[in-house]
């Protein structure tokens, strides 16, 4: 491996770096999946994706904090049958794509699990955390033997790595991350569920109440999920939530984690932010005299 | 959420009025807001009117435009922004070209040197007609009501277009992209602002994007060599659910 270099990997999957587009921003059309891929992201893991179409919540379906981010989208997609073209499209680059799919039941996961891989999914990331809709997401990624139930049906579907994104809405994250250890990895945190009030409205500012909150206020609780886990398991983590320099990069990764997803930092640092994490964590490797950047995974974790 | 009252209401046609209030931004022609309507939705708006005094023109056509337009003097509204890509400025002879309610984020650059083309259904929905100089303003209707009869090509035929320094267009995305093939290969300089289905306004959310370019925040106004590349403009969209359709 060359000196200062940042190539990854996660299971079988070669990442050129450990900067993953996240799950839900930027992600619904093939086209803008392949520009992110273009533009510097090592890989896109695509909107979460069902078994049948579904319109998700009435706008608004955000509310812009600023650099966080409260949405409520809705799971919104056009079914797992309709997503073939959009992966065509996305992997017309090269580079890997992940198919984040959700469903109630295992079979549900299953099934859409060997659909992505027969569209030419390069891993599954199953969404066990969307912390806005019921019935799927963070209900069905809260009950560890139901975890345990999707992780080993989808296991025994496909070959391509299986990632596991786990809810922080938790109390006890650890539990959860055992109970999906046969996943090829897991990735600590989706968003935590959230509400914004229009005081002058009087109301809920998302038309579902409820939402995800996103960005840089998270990051110190995704930064304790990975070392938690980090520390109780052997399992391979990809860090998420609030990363939109390489210092949150840095640290996520001394917490335990080997590759990073990013998400609401494009709102405020646009496309070019995949190559400014990756020039910026470059020269902080050298100036520390880092050979290799596995040494740094966990580097902040007594075990 | 920004919220203001309403001060003035002004009904253009039928089905599209202007709902004027004071906000204290700067705002440039083209630019949008996302306007709320509580309990029913939130829609993305142009501002037809950028001063002191800011407005919407809205045409009823959903449930929230439905319940926006039903506003009146002293009641409040709800919006976030002002977000996009404005229009560039230039100086000189400028061509606007306007379908429908797009004629609504081409008001605020109608001046003595513009010279308008209205492309309108039908009579009673032109409009703005009465902003432009006597002479520097032409019409067409489909249904030939008024004007010349026929869509934006019908009405481009006795304009020279390379005369203008600078064409800013707005309208549905049909209209635009058979005015793209009309200009492409002609030596002009024009923006074209393009209307698609937006959810978060921010940049986030993939709704609006074409070819990877978010309308919400690369655009909504984008040049004819960006046009150039991107291969979704005028065929393909994808509906409120990402699902991939036509757009014709």
């Amino acid at each position: 491996m060359p000196k200062g270099s940042l190539i990854s990997d996660i299971g079988s999957m070669q990442l050129e770096s450990p900067l993953i587009l996240a799950s839900g921003i930027l992600d619904e059309n093939g086209y803008t999946m392949r520009r992110m891929l273009e533009e510097g992201a090592a890989a896109v893991v695509t909107k979460s994706i069902g078994s049948t179409e579904r319109a998700g919540f009435t706008p608004p379906v955000v509310v812009d904090l600023g650099d966080n981010l409260l949405n409520a989208i809705g799971l919104s997609n056009p079914g797992i049958e309709h997503f073939k073209e959009e992966i065509s499209i996305a992997k017309g680059i090269g580079k890997p794509v992940i198919g984040s799919i959700f469903g109630a039941t295992a079979e549900e996961f299953a099934y859409l699990a060997s659909r992505m891989q027969s569209y030419g999914a390069d891993a599954v990331e199953l969404n066990l955390s969307c912390p806005h809709v019921k019935g799927f997401g963070s209900e069905v990624g809260s009950d560890p033997s139901l975890v345990e139930d999707i992780v080993s049906e989808v296991k025994a579907k496909i070959n391509v790595p299986v990632l596991a994104k786990l809810t922080p809405n938790v109390t006890d994250i650890v539990s959860i991350a055992k109970a999906a250890e046969k996943a090829d990895a897991l990735v600590l945190i989706n968003t935590v569920k959230a509400m914004h009030i229009d005081i002058y409205a009087r109301m809920p500012t998302l038309s579902n109440a409820y939402g995800g909150l996103s960005g840089p206020a998270i990051k110190p609780i995704g930064v304790r999920a990975v070392y938690d886990v980090y520390r109780e398991t052997e399992m391979d983590i990809i860090g998420c939530g609030g990363i939109s320099r390489f210092e949150d990069v840095l640290e996520y990764m001394m917490a335990g984690a080997r590759a990073v997803e990013i998400g609401t930092a494009l709102k405020t640092y646009g496309r070019a932010i995949f190559d400014n994490i990756k020039r910026d964590t470059i020269r902080f490797l050298e100036s520390e005299g880092i050979e290799n950047i596995e040494e740094i995974i966990g580097a902040a974790v007594k075990k | 959420m920004i919220h203001a009252e309403i001060i003035r209401k002004e009904k253009l046609t039928p089905t599209v009025s202007t709902l004027y209030f004071h906000w204290n931004a700067d705002v440039k022609p083209g630019q949008f807001v996302m306007v709320w309507a509580p309990g029913t939705g939130e829609i993305p708006m142009s501002l037809s009117h950028i001063g002191k005094e800011k407005a919407f023109t809205i045409k009823n056509y959903g449930p929230s435009s439905d319940m926006l337009i039903k506003l009146e003097p002293g009641q409040k509204i709800f919006f976030r922004g002002p977000y996009g890509r404005p229009f560039s400025a230039v100086n000189g002879k400028t061509l606007l070209i306007g379908g429908g309610s797009g004629m609504a984020s081409l008001h605020p650059l109608i001046s003595r040197n513009a010279f308008g083309l209205i492309a309108a259904r039908t009579r009673e929905e032109i409009l703005f007609m009465d902003e432009f100089e006597s002479g520097n303003v032409s019409v067409t209707t489909d249904d030939g009501t008024f004007g010349i009869r026929g869509n934006v090509l019908a009405g481009l035929k006795d304009l020279d277009v390379d005369s203008f320094d600078m064409i800013y267009a707005c309208g549905p995305e049909v209209m635009l992209y058979n005015l793209y093939k009309h200009l492409k290969d002609k030596n002009v300089n024009a923006e074209l602002s393009l209307e698609r289905l937006m959810k978060c306004g921010i940049g986030v959310c993939d709704s609006c994007s074409i070819n990877g370019f978010q309308l919400c925040r690369d655009g909504p106004t984008f040049t004819m060599d960006q046009l150039r590349y991107m291969n979704e403009f005028g065929t393909e969209k994808l509906t409120f659910s990402g699902t991939r359709v036509s757009v014709h």
